[in-house]
C-alpha cells in the first residue's frame, strides 16, 4: 500500500482537507485585516496591501453607521456576546456531563427493570428534529409552570441545551461504559466502597478520556448553536456570539472586515478548547492500559 | 500469625435468569489458615461460587458465613474479605501506593498506619521501588503483586482469588504460585482460590474441591483426589496427562477374574477380594482407568499389545501415544515411560500395566468402583 501512486493520492487528499478546512479561516483573517475598500477591490486581493487592525478596533470599540458602511457596532456588545457564549457552553456542558455520565453508567452497568427501554427512549429523542418542538418549547419557556419567563435568559437556554444534548452525550458514554472492565469497580466494592463511592472514585476516573472527548463535543455544539438562541433571545442578556454576528450584516451594505473580525474572534475560544482537549484525549487514549 | 477465620458455604445455589443452574447445593468449609482450591472446567460454576462469597453475585438459596458471621445478604464492603482478580483490576489512575492504600482509606484508617502497612506489604512483595508508579508502567507479574498487596494490607478475614495466574506466562506462573503460597502462609487467612488448571490445584491447595456443572464432585487433599477419585470425571480431570479411560469387561476366570480390554486380557486373580464393589460387574461392561505413569515396558504385570502412534520426549521422560490392538481406531492410550524405553514411532510393541493400580468406574454413572 506504499506505492508512489498511493502516496501521492494520500498527499492530495490531505492537502484537500487542509485547504477545505483552513481556507475559509485564512480568508476570514485576511479580510479582517483589510479595509472595506480593499475587500471591494477588483481583482481580488487575497492578502491586504495595507494590513490594519481597524476592523477589530471598530468591532470592540464601537462605530457609527456612516464610517463602517452599513454595519453598526457598539462598544462592549461583542465581548458581552462572547461572554454569554462562554457561560452557556461551560454551564450546559457541566450539567450535561453530570447527567450523561450517571445515566450512561446506570443503563450500561446496573441491572434494573426497563433499563433498555430507558436507553431506547433517550436515544429516540435524538431522532426528533428541534424544529418540531420549537413552538411548544417557546411557549413552555415563556410561561413556565413556576417562576418568571425564561425567554431571553441564560438559564432558559441552558435548560434547552441540556435537554437536547444529554441524549447524545449519554449514548457516547454508554458505549464506553459497555467496553469498560467491571473488575476495578468490583474491587472497589470489596475494598469498602458503596456503589456511589465506587462510581465517583473509580468509574468516573476510568471514564475520564471519554468524558473529556464528550465535553469537547458538547462545548463545541453549544458554542456553535444558532437556531435555538436566535429564537429564544432578544437582548444582550443572553445573546451568544453566533447570533450577535448576524447583527453585523447591514440592511443595504455590510462592512466585511468587521464581520470577518467578529468571525475570527468567535473562532478563537473553541479552537483553543479543541487544541487543549485534543491533547488530553489522545494522551489518555495512548496511555490507557 | 495464628490462623483464624473460616469460610463456610451451606447448600449454596445460584440460578441465573433463563433457568441455568450455575451452582447447585454447594457446601464446603475452608478451615482456619487453609488454602482451598476450587477447580473445574470452564462453565462449571466455580467463579460464580467465588463471586457469591465476595457478594458480587446474589445467592439464590443457601447460606454463606465468613468467620461464623452470616454474610449471605451483606454488600461486599461489609464482608471483610479481599479478592484478587484474573485481570488484576488495578485502579489505573492511581499509583501503586494508592492502589494498595485505597481499601484502608475507605476504612478511615490513620495515615501513619496506612503508610506502615503499605510499606510492609511492599517489602514482602518486592514492590518498594515501584510504589510511585502507575499500573500501566508495570509488567504483568508486577501488577499481579500489586493486586496481592492490595489484598493483604487489608488483613481481611478471608481471601478470594479468581484465576490470578492465568494471565501470566508459564515461567512467571510457577514463580507466583510459590509466592502466593508463601504470602498466604504468612497471613494465615482462609483462602478460596479458583482455577481451571489442575496443576495449580494440585500444587497449591491444602484441599481441592472439584466442580462440574455446578455440582461438587469431590473434596479432599490433592493426594486423596488423585489416588481415590470418586468418579470418572475427577479421575480424568486431575492428573496430567489425563488418566486413560477405556471400555472394558470383567470376566470370571479359573484364577478368579480377568479384565478384557480390546484384544488384551489382563489376569487379576485377587481383584474381587480387593474391590468387593466389582463383584456385581462380572460379565458386565465397566470403564477402566489407567494412569499414564502406571504403564511400563519392563515385562511386569498385565500385557497390552499396542502400536506406537507418536512419541514426545520431555527430556526427563517419554510420553507415548499408543494405539491398542483390538479397539476402535481412534483410541489412543497416553503413557509416561522412562526416557530410555526403546520405542519407535509406527512399531508394534507390548506394554505392561500393574493390575493392582487400575481404576474402575461404572460406565453409566461414572462412579468409582472400589
Amino acid at each position: 500500500m506504499t506505492s508512489p501512486g498511493w502516496r501521492i493520492a494520500k498527499l492530495v487528499a490531505v492537502l484537500a482537507i487542509i485547504v477545505w478546512s483552513l481556507g475559509p479561516i485564512l480568508i476570514g483573517v485576511s479580510t479582517s485585516l483589510s479595509t472595506q475598500r480593499e475587500v471591494n477591490a477588483i481583482p481580488t486581493r487575497w492578502v491586504p496591501h495595507h494590513p490594519t487592525l481597524q476592523a477589530y478596533h471598530d468591532l470592540l470599540g464601537g462605530t457609527s453607521n456612516q464610517r463602517a458602511g452599513g454595519t453598526v457596532t457598539e462598544a462592549g456588545t461583542f465581548t458581552r456576546s462572547i461572554y454569554n457564549s462562554a457561560i452557556l457552553s461551560a454551564v450546559s456542558t457541566s450539567f450535561i456531563l453530570i447527567f450523561a455520565t450517571m445515566a450512561a453508567y446506570a443503563v450500561g452497568r446496573l441491572r434494573f427493570r426497563l433499563g433498555g427501554a430507558v436507553l431506547a427512549l433517550l436515544v429516540g429523542t435524538m431522532i426528533v428534529p428541534i424544529f418540531v418542538v420549537v413552538v411548544s418549547l417557546f411557549k413552555v419557556l415563556a410561561e413556565p409552570p413556576v417562576g418568571p419567563s425564561l425567554i431571553d435568559t441564560k438559564g432558559g437556554l441552558v435548560l434547552v441545551f441540556i435537554a437536547t444534548l444529554t441524549p447524545l452525550a449519554t449514548w457516547l458514554l454508554y458505549t464506553q461504559v459497555r467496553e469498560m472492565p467491571t473488575e476495578p469497580e468490583e474491587a472497589a466494592l470489596i475494598d469498602g466502597c458503596s456503589r456511589w463511592k465506587a462510581f465517583v472514585r473509580i468509574v468516573v476516573p476510568q471514564m475520564s478520556s471519554g468524558i473529556a472527548a464528550v465535553a469537547a463535543i458538547m462545548m463545541l455544539s453549544v458554542w456553535g448553536e444558532f437556531l435555538i438562541p436566535l429564537l429564544l433571545t432578544q437582548t444582550m442578556n443572553a445573546k451568544p456570539v453566533t447570533v450577535q454576528i448576524t447583527e453585523y450584516v447591514g440592511k443595504y451594505t455590510t462592512n466585511y472586515p468587521i464581520l470577518a473580525a467578529a468571525g475570527v474572534l468567535a473562532l478563537i475560544p473553541p479552537a483553543l478548547l479543541a487544541l487543549a482537549l485534543n491533547k488530553r484525549i489522545t494522551g489518555m487514549l495512548a496511555g490507557s492500559s | 500469625m495464628t490462623a483464624t477465620g473460616t469460610i463456610t458455604l451451606e447448600s449454596v445455589t445460584k440460578h441465573f435468569p433463563g433457568g441455568v443452574v450455575a451452582v447447585d447445593d454447594l457446601s464446603l468449609e475452608v478451615q482456619p489458615g487453609e488454602f482451598m482450591v476450587l477447580v473445574g472446567p470452564s462453565g462449571c460454576g466455580k467463579t460464580t461460587a467465588l463471586r457469591m462469597v465476595a457478594g458480587l453475585e446474589p445467592v439464590t438459596e443457601g447460606q454463606i458465613r465468613i468467620n461464623d458471621r452470616v454474610v449471605t445478604r451483606l454488600p461486599p464492603r461489609d464482608r471483610d474479605i479481599a479478592m484478587v482478580f484474573q485481570n488484576y483490576a488495578l485502579y489505573a489512575h492511581m499509583t501503586v501506593r494508592n492502589n494498595m492504600a485505597f481499601g484502608l482509606k475507605m476504612a478511615r484508617m490513620p495515615k501513619d498506619e496506612i503508610r506502615r502497612r503499605v510499606d510492609e506489604a511492599a517489602v514482602m512483595l518486592g514492590l518498594t521501588e515501584l510504589l510511585n508508579r502507575k499500573p500501566r508502567q508495570l509488567s504483568g507479574g508486577q501488577r499481579q503483586r500489586v493486586a496481592m498487596g492490595r489484598a493483604i494490607v487489608r488483613e481481611p478475614s478471608a481471601f478470594l482469588m479468581d484465576e490470578p495466574l492465568s494471565n501470566l506466562d508459564a515461567k512467571l506462573r510457577v514463580e507466583m504460585r510459590g509466592e502466593i503460597i508463601r504470602v498466604q502462609r504468612r497471613i494465615a487467612a482462609p483462602t478460596l482460590y479458583v482455577t481451571h488448571d489442575q496443576t495449580e490445584a494440585m500444587t497449591m491447595g491444602d484441599r481441592v474441591a472439584i466442580l462440574r456443572d455446578g455440582l461438587l464432585q469431590q473434596l479432599g487433599t490433592p493426594d486423596q483426589v488423585y489416588d481415590r477419585p470418586v468418579n470418572a470425571f475427577v479421575a480424568g480431570f486431575i492428573g496430567s496427562p489425563s488418566m486413560n479411560l477405556l471400555p472394558a469387561g470383567l470376566e470370571a476366570d479359573v484364577d478368579g477374574c480377568a479384565i478384557s480390554v480390546g484384544g488384551a486380557r489382563l489376569a487379576a486373580p485377587r481383584l474381587l477380594e480387593q474391590r468387593p464393589a466389582l463383584r456385581g460387574y462380572l460379565g458386565k461392561p465397566v470403564t477402566l482407568g489407567i494412569r499414564p505413569e502406571d504403564f511400563g515396558t519392563d515385562g511386569d504385570g498385565g500385557e497390552i499389545d499396542v502400536t506406537v502412534a507418536r512419541l514426545e520426549s520431555l527430556g526427563s521422560e517419554l510420553v507415548a501415544y499408543l494405539a491398542p490392538a483390538g479397539m476402535a481406531a481412534d483410541t489412543l492410550l497416553t503413557a509416561r515411560l522412562e526416557r530410555r524405553a526403546a520405542l519407535t514411532e509406527g512399531s508394534a510393541t507390548r506394554v505392561n500395566v500393574d493390575v493392582e493400580r487400575l481404576y474402575f468406574f461404572d460406565p453409566e454413572s461414572g462412579a468409582a468402583l472400589t
